[in-house]
């Protein structure tokens, strides 16, 4: 049995196993180590209900009371001489 | 971003259009307050906006915004030190009964319908978890798996060097599992 076959999974590799994104060689890990997969099926659960949280929207309007507040410079156009008769 | 840094208002617009829910969401989960989550979002927009012509697009402008958000959170729980929003009292509380008698008594006191919406947002179990992580846990969990910054991202956000990130975003981990289970038992 190779070495990374007998070691167990880092909290990294836990989180890409969590992701789907786990090499083979960690997979092979899990398939034999009981300890490895009580660990990594809760953390893909814990995982996958911070990801499901909801993005909060700031009251309606937010846009505008902040570009009240913001100065926003004149677009910067080409350069053009002062005109002069001469 | 070519165009914010020109100076175009639309181009501003669109900035706060697409940032205003991940960069609202991250405050109000670190201040659990909607109005003033929302002082400190318009605060930093403000600051981002303002300070557009100076921004390095070498860098990541997501990177830069959570920066000066996370930054806005911090500086404010510093300020108020917050003892009343922890769930578990007064962090100066050394017994049980000290924190308990020094938690926030939510069910005893009559909410205003915005604190109705606050208690129904963040009332669930994952949220009062969440709550309960120190600031610098909660950053690094919410920027990580909620918000899908990568380690690096999250270690140039919080200026952390990056095993400090990972160690942290571990222990939030753990400990977000322990809690979520004392609720469950």
């Amino acid at each position: 049995m190779t070495d990374s076959l007998l070691q167990h999974l880092t909290p990294e590799e836990i989180e890409l196993w969590a992701q789907g994104l786990l090499p083979a060689t960690g997979d092979a890990h899990l398939a034999q180590c009981a300890e490895c997969r009580a660990i990594a099926e809760r953390e893909r659960k814990l995982i996958r209900e911070l990801a499901q949280l909801t993005r909060f929207a700031p009251e309606f309007g937010f846009v505008e009371r902040v570009m009240a507040k913001v100065n926003v410079p004149t677009p910067s156009r080409p350069h053009l001489r002062p005109h002069t008769d001469s | 971003m070519a165009w914010a840094q020109q100076g175009h208002e639309p181009a501003f617009r669109e900035l706060v259009r697409r940032y205003e829910r991940p960069i609202f969401s991250l405050l109000y989960r670190m201040v659990r307050d909607r109005a003033l989550a929302e002082d400190l979002a318009q605060e930093t927009f403000i600051k981002v906006l303002n300070a557009i012509g100076s921004y390095n697009p070498q860098f990541k402008f997501s990177s830069w915004i959570f920066k000066i958000a996370n930054n806005a959170a911090i500086d404010h729980l510093r300020k108020r030190e917050l003892e009343t929003l922890s769930l578990d009292g007064s962090p100066h509380a050394t017994t049980p009964d000290e924190m308990s008698a020094t938690a926030p008594q939510l069910g005893d006191r009559h909410e205003s319908p915005l604190q109705e919406l606050e208690a129904r947002e963040l009332g669930g179990a994952i949220e009062h978890a969440i709550a309960r992580l120190r600031p610098e846990y909660r950053t690094c969990i919410l920027l990580r798996h909620v918000e899908g910054h990568s380690y690096e991202d999250i270690a140039r956000i919080l200026d952390l060097p990056l095993g400090t990130v990972k160690t942290y975003i571990h222990r939030a981990r753990n400990e977000l599992r322990g809690y979520l289970e004392d609720r469950r038992e």
